[in-house]
């Protein structure tokens, strides 16, 4: 079995390289080891989302029985999106689940990732604290995902005021990412952050 | 040791005789006495626990079922194995198919995931086997190599095998479906068999389709006794006593409204299965284990099967019957567009009230062991008349070598032994019924005729131990005045 699953990686290894989305710097694939059961995948933040001009990184674990089973894939980016864990990465795509079939290749996963970027399913959330945000404070969504962009994925848009705000809890000895985290989570509300951090 | 030689005489004599009706005739069960299914009418108007029941052997049931396969597939000029998918799709309503059928057959057959949606999604299947190459295993083949379902997704057959050899070892048989993308046409019976080639995977496949199949079956379910093979069959729609024949577990039937629902756990009236499972797990409660499963699981609200959530997200598919539930609050996912936060907001609110809640967890102690307490004491009891039975057996051999009266004179004793297994597990199961019951009136003439019955049996419990001193006529009256009791009791509160 696992002669098929190493015979397809080194086959999808190939497609995607040679496809066209790579030339557009869209997706990428990277081996781990040599032994195709690990892989670094890469997408782009698409256009036109708060993702856009960030990169982010995925873990790609391949099963002995892929392409019977589906291959384990997670953010190793930290990333700010309902179907996405923002604590682990753990993503929640039908196809990574019930959903995969055997003719599904690793593109069509990347991709379909890339298109989870730009249309979140907020009523099937993976992190329930995102999700409520996107939902109720869009704009607030929007920023947020934007900073974690630019923080983590190394996106273009900097963002003073939420620097700020991060920088008045880490003077108070938090750790800069619990900060963030905190000040995520409650909508960048200072008072209410700082009293969820010190409860 | 005596007990153990006893039972496996039984069932020797069980697997000599094929018709079940006939062996109960002879056979002493402890709680058999009526089973004669020929005057049902008469014995559900007297006997509140009575049920018409089969208990049948996997050949049997795969009889049974093939009688179903074979008249759907000749009325509908199928093949048998289509006509398996048609059954397990719509639970074994032969009529309802038939109808289907005649009103528009292809969406029965679409919806039954037999054909593809319309109109039939990219070829790529198709052009690859032109082109020889398959995409899964991205390997060039000849034709003749490939293999395809009706909808047309074609794949060579070695990876078609390997398909079904990851499914079948992940417990998946009838739900086996095509490799391509978007698809979701299950593969039928003869399909996944003509191109499984290990003889184990092709054994496996065949248990689970059957397991599948009885599942499915509104009027069947598995013995729930340790590695026993038989199935029980019945009709009734309501909790009701069946017996198998095989190995003497008590089991419960019931089916709710429209799915069917049997709980499988030893027969528990009056109290009803929620609430059985419930106290079940109460009692566990102390273990490791159920700390485990309460912590980490939770039953499939439409099929009650356990399930453990080891990652992912609140929206969960169970994998028994593909319902779609939210994980926090189980309700169906479908109307989860906007009320999911409700869910999730719930968690927050645990310590209020801090102080009285150790007070209150104290109280519920004291509740819940006065009422352990006494059903397991009951259960305790119940396992003694075992031995019981024993000593009665040794007594009567004792009496007839004494030339005090012929073997016969003493077989009442034995009825009676039987009646006062059946009174006390009665009684047993009454506890856990009292403990989840709203205080008032009703709990209050439940409580009364609880007392009622459980002074009758410790006075007929210490009638039969010293049958000696005990005339029968006293015997048999008060044999008569328990059990009585117990379907007075059993009338009023078993709510089926």
């Amino acid at each position: 079995m696992a002669n098929i699953a190493a015979l397809r990686i080194q086959r999808e290894f190939k497609e995607v390289i040679r496809s066209e989305e790579v030339a557009k710097c869209a997706i990428k694939v990277e081996l781990v080891n040599d032994s195709f059961t690990e892989l670094k995948g890469e997408i782009a933040g698409p256009p036109d989302t708060p993702y856009e001009g960030g990169n982010f990184v995925l873990e790609i674990k391949v099963p002995e029985t892929y392409p019977f089973n589906p291959p384990k894939v997670r953010f190793i980016t930290k990333i700010w999106h309902p179907n996405i864990s923002s604590v682990t990465g753990a993503i929640c795509l039908d196809i990574l689940k019930d959903q995969w079939a055997a003719a599904m290749t690793l593109r069509t996963v990347l991709l379909s990732l890339q298109a989870l970027l730009s249309a979140a399913e907020p009523d099937d959330p993976q992190d329930a604290v995102v999700a409520r945000q996107y939902k109720e404070h869009p704009e607030m969504f929007r920023q947020t995902a934007k900073h974690w962009t630019y923080v983590y994925a190394g996106g273009p848009a900097k963002m003073p005021d939420l620097d700020d705000k991060i920088r008045r809890l880490t003077d108070m000895g938090i750790e800069e990412h619990n900060a963030r985290v905190a000040l995520s989570s409650y909508n960048w509300d200072l008072e209410r952050a700082t009293e969820q951090l010190f409860s | 040791m005596t007990t153990e030689e006893y039972d496996t005489e039984m069932d020797y004599s069980d697997s000599d005789c094929g018709d079940p009706g006939y062996e109960d005739y002879y056979n002493v069960h402890p709680w058999d006495g009526e089973g004669d299914n020929d005057i049902d009418n008469d014995q559900s108007r007297r006997d509140p626990e009575y049920a018409v029941y089969d208990c049948l052997r996997i050949e049997e049931v795969e009889r049974l079922l093939n009688e179903d396969v074979e008249s759907l597939s000749n009325s509908l000029h199928i093949t048998p194995s289509l006509a398996k998918v048609l059954l397990h799709a719509h639970n074994w309503a032969l009529q309802d198919i038939i109808a289907k059928y005649r009103t528009n057959a292809s969406s029965l057959f679409i919806n039954s995931k037999i054909k593809p949606l319309p109109p039939l999604d990219s070829l790529s299947g198709l052009k690859s086997q032109r082109s020889g190459l398959c995409s899964v295993c991205v390997a060039i083949q000849s034709a003749e190599k490939f293999s395809t379902l009706t909808c047309g997704h074609s794949f060579c057959k070695d990876c078609w095998c390997m398909h079904f050899e990851v499914q079948i070892s992940q417990g998946i048989s009838t739900g086996i479906s095509c490799m391509a993308q978007d698809c979701n046409v299950l593969a039928p019976e003869d399909f996944v068999l003509s191109l499984l080639t290990k003889p184990n995977m092709r054994e496996r496949y065949q248990q689970f389709a059957f397991c599948d199949y009885v599942k499915s079956h509104p009027q069947l379910r598995f013995c729930p006794g340790p590695n026993c093979q038989m199935i029980m069959r019945s009709k009734e729609q309501r909790a009701k006593r069946v017996m198998c024949s095989s190995c003497k577990t008590c089991d419960l039937i019931r089916n709710c409204n429209n799915f069917s629902f049997r709980c499988g756990i030893d027969y528990h009236a009056p109290t009803d299965c929620n609430t059985m499972k419930k106290w079940l797990t109460k009692c566990a409660d102390d273990s490791e284990t159920a700390n485990y499963i309460s912590a980490h699981t939770k039953d499939c609200p439409k099929c009650h099967i356990c399930i453990e959530k080891n990652g992912g997200c609140n929206h969960m598919q169970c994998y028994n019957c593909k319902y779609d539930f939210c994980w926090m609050c189980l309700g169906d996912w479908k109307a989860h567009g906007s009320e999911y936060y409700v869910c999730s907001r719930y968690k927050e609110n645990p310590n209020i009230a801090h102080e009285s809640v150790l007070a209150q967890a104290r109280e519920a102690l004291k509740k819940y062991l006065h009422y352990y307490e006494r059903w397991e004491n009951h259960s305790k009891s119940l396992k003694l008349e075992e031995q019981t039975l024993e000593a009665i057996k040794m007594q009567i051999n004792k009496k007839v070598m004494n030339y005090s009266g012929t073997w016969i004179d003493w077989q009442h004793l034995f009825a009676a032994a039987s009646l006062l297994t059946r009174c006390r597990y009665t009684l047993q199961y009454t506890y856990p019924y009292a403990y989840y019951m709203e205080p008032g009136p009703r709990k209050e003439l439940f409580e009364y005729q609880q007392a009622q019955l459980e002074a009758e049996i410790e006075d007929l419990s210490w009638k039969i131990e010293h049958a000696e001193t005990t005339n029968r006529g006293d015997l048999e009256n008060q044999m008569d005045i328990a059990e009585k009791r117990r379907v007075t009791l059993l009338k009023d509160f078993l709510e089926v």
